[in-house]
């Protein structure tokens, strides 16, 4: 039944120092994945084959991951996995100021497109969902708009603040919308996903743009509330959203929980990633590896515990790499002593140096680095 | 169409019986190897980064493993528009159809494939061995001699030599004599089965032998003797790298254990020579809290909560607690329970070994009833797909089937 397309949207919100060449669409998580992969891999999943990643700015970094969409199997020759860049009068402006002025840059790709559902995604969340099933219960509802969402009654209101939150009837039918409130009046806190015909869209968009509106929630769709049949739909797995370094840091944590592990990594609905030819990781006479997660093509001599290691990491004799994630090709020396810390790509840690953040506070050091 | 400089022949055809329960669903170039290889991912490596983009892959004995893995060559660079790699099984045409008769037969009935691209130069390999070589210097020497045929040769060891095709060359390289495993070798140089033909020379001989009805069709036995009698032009092309024929269970086996062994005999983290395999995505490596892991190599998607000693883990394999894997192979997405013992074992691809099983054990009481001549110097091979029964404890030397 699919008749779908995909849109993500790769935000421009800045997580010093690990965005200042990627953005957060294309940041490494797991290991050897980047956040962008869950949803692609969802909509590949679901049998979508028109794909547009609509981006922003620092978006070489993202280009390179996704390329001809081959590891989702979206090289094909009709749509497939398109790489939308801005509309760069605008962006030198800096007019680009909210999700709408990104669509408005490529409305003509979303008016050509030839399905006639899509699913609007912002690429900064985590989860892994069955998008056919959000389709089969968006059409026999009879929904203009699905809105995704997960009950987060465990977290504080400080926690829930970064979301945006959603009050449903008892039929789900959504009631009322906020964006990041201060004081969190739900904790039914939305995926940002979104499901509409195309058309409505596209009209929503011709609409939002004719009255010089930016952001398609707060402008457009919470307007609409009471016109619209919105509803939302549940999703009950892991999820959170990457929009600061703490966040990031616990983001990749969760993967050395094997319940979080096996909800993102579900054998039903695989994630892929650009594979590379790494050959297996390697681990020397004295290593020592306790729960730990760990990709391939990495040199393992010394002391790892409670990590998560990139493609092609060398830790040294001697070495100890304790609660940190360290990205692909990083190198730590010979008796360094890291905790709490994150690295960027090509970090090098020189002989005996020691590096220590915190839980709350994680060190995180810039992309070749040396220390 | 542009005319190929050399066109890449991988004899993949073969049974490998010596490899016992591993090959028989699968042939031998498809077999697991170093982790997260096939076997024939060396040659077709090789190939590319020697910038040989034509391929036929000469398959008869259970193809669909290989078919299936090699599938569009996308992996290595092999899907081209005018070239890439070709899976060639026999085939029935109007007026005949047989199988390949022998290793010069397969190319044989394959000149209408080559012929396509007008190669000036066929290389022939086989799908067999492990090795990173430069075909391209080769092929340079080849080009600069004029041969009919050069014909890489390595070094082996005197006692060993017997065991092998030995060449005899004089100073300059030319082959004077070609002595199939000789009972008293003159000299050390064995031949690698990798051959560079003069594609003009090839067909040639090929077609002659075609027609001696008491020809075996082999390359070794009939082609070059034939080239010898006949005073062409043959020049030997030494190699003096890492080379493993892995046509044993043994051979396969020290083969895998030479990558972990410190220092490496063969080196796999290469960047300038990487070796291409079809990667299935998974995520990576869980290492649990009790988990111990020395001197060993570990896939993607392992859920590793034993311990793990000089041994080779593929992808996907998942080993339980208090388990104890040492010098051994262990295939993609083996499930090995708590409490195994395994020693020098391999393991075939999604075998289970429940919990509390012992493979090679030195036990008087240990089950000897699948004690077999393929599994020398203790080895013990589990075939792909077997179940090895909780507390089962499997003697050294023994193969256990599906």
């Amino acid at each position: 039944m699919i008749d779908t397309m995909g849109i993500i949207l790769a935000s421009d919100e800045k997580i010093a120092p690990i965005t200042d060449r990627r953005s957060i669409s294309a940041l490494p998580v797991a290991g050897s994945y980047r956040l962008i992969d869950f949803v692609l891999s969802n909509m590949a999943n679901a049998g979508i084959t028109n794909v547009g990643v609509a981006t922003n700015s620092n978006y070489s970094s993202l280009m390179d991951h996704i390329k001809s969409g081959k590891p989702w199997d979206l090289d094909r020759k009709e749509a497939g996995l398109n790489i939308l860049p801005p509309n760069m009068q605008k962006a030198k402006y800096g007019m680009l100021r909210g999700d709408i002025d990104m669509l408005e840059g490529i409305y003509g790709y979303i008016s050509r497109s030839k399905q006639t559902y899509v699913i609007l995604s912002l690429g900064t969340s985590l989860y892994n969902i069955n998008f056919e099933d959000v389709m089969e219960k968006h059409v026999e509802r009879q929904a203009d708009i699905t809105v995704i969402y997960k009950e987060m009654k465990e977290l504080s209101d400080s926690e829930l603040s970064r979301f945006t939150l959603i009050e449903l009837d008892e039929d789900k039918r959504v009631n009322d919308i906020e964006i990041r409130p201060y004081y969190p009046k739900s904790s039914t806190a939305g995926l940002d996903v979104y499901v509409m015909e195309r058309a409505l869209l596209c009209s929503i968009l011709d609409e939002s743009i004719a009255r010089g509106d930016h952001d398609l929630m707060k402008d457009a769709i919470i307007k609409k509330l009471s016109a619209l049949r919105v509803f939302g739909y549940e999703y009950t797995n892991y999820t959170d959203k990457i929009d600061s370094l703490k966040s990031y840091y616990k983001n990749n944590m969760i993967f050395l929980d094997s319940k979080i592990r096996n909800e993102l990594f579900s054998a039903e609905n695989p994630v892929y990633t650009k594979t590379k030819d790494r050959a297996p990781t390697k681990y020397g006479s004295d290593s020592a590896v306790e729960n730990s997660f760990i990709s391939d093509g990495c040199v393992i001599e010394g002391t790892v515990i409670n990590s998560v290691l990139s493609r092609g990491v060398k830790v040294a004799k001697g070495a100890v790499v304790k609660n940190s994630i360290i990205m692909q090709d990083s190198v730590i020396d010979e008796d360094v002593y890291i905790d709490h810390v994150i690295f960027d790509k090509e970090v090098y840690v020189t002989p005996g140096r020691k590096l220590l953040g915190q839980d709350s506070y994680p060190l995180a050091i810039e992309k070749g680095g040396k220390i | 169409m542009k005319s190929k400089d050399c066109v890449a022949m991988i004899l993949a055809g073969g049974q490998g019986s010596r490899l016992g329960a591993l090959t028989k669903k699968m042939a031998k170039p498809a077999v697991p190897f170093g982790g997260k290889y096939r076997i024939i991912d060396f040659p077709l490596s090789n190939c590319v980064h020697s910038g040989i983009d034509t391929v036929g892959v000469l398959t008869q004995y259970q193809p669909l493993e290989l078919n299936t893995y090699i599938g569009n060559g996308n992996p290595w660079d092999l899907n081209r528009n005018h070239g890439g790699v070709y899976v060639l099984p026999p085939y029935q045409s109007a007026t005949a159809g047989e199988w390949y008769k022998g290793t010069a037969n397969a190319i044989y009935q394959n000149l209408v494939f080559l012929e396509d691209f007008k190669p000036k130069n066929v290389l022939i390999l086989s799908g067999d061995h492990i090795y990173k070589m430069n075909y391209a210097k080769m092929l340079k020497a080849h080009k600069k001699t004029e041969a009919a045929v050069t014909i890489a040769v390595m070094p082996v060891p005197w006692e060993e030599a017997s065991r092998f095709g030995i060449m005899n060359v004089n100073e300059d390289g030319f082959i004077t004599e070609f002595e199939e495993k000789p009972k008293e070798p003159k000299s050390n140089l064995a031949s690698m089965g990798i051959y560079i033909f003069d594609y003009e020379k090839l067909k040639k001989y090929l077609t002659e032998d075609e027609n001696d009805p008491n020809s075996s069709n082999d390359f070794g036995k009939n082609i070059i003797p034939a080239m010898l009698a006949n005073g062409e032009k043959m020049i030997s092309f030494s190699f003096d790298g890492y080379w493993k024929d892995v046509g044993t269970v043994q051979s396969l086996w020290e083969a895998n254990m030479d990558l972990i062994d410190s220092p490496p005999k063969f080196e796999l983290y290469d960047d300038k020579w990487m070796i291409y395999s079809r990667n299935i995505t998974r995520p990576p490596h869980y290492v649990g809290a009790d988990a111990e892991i020395l001197s060993s190599t570990v896939g993607e998607g392992c859920f590793i909560e034993g311990e793990v000693r000089h041994s080779v883990i593929f992808e996907g394999v998942t080993i339980g607690k208090g388990s104890k894997i040492t010098d051994s192979v262990i295939m993609p997405g083996a499930v090995i329970g708590e409490n195994v013992t395994i020693n020098k074992g391999i393991v075939g691809p999604s075998a289970v070994i429940s919990a509390g099983a012992v493979l090679g054990s030195a036990s008087e009481s240990a089950n000897k009833s699948f004690i077999s001549g393929m599994c020398t110097n203790e080895l013990v091979l589990v075939e792909g797909g077997a179940v090895i029964s909780e507390n089962n404890e499997i003697a050294c030397g023994s193969m256990v089937e599906a």
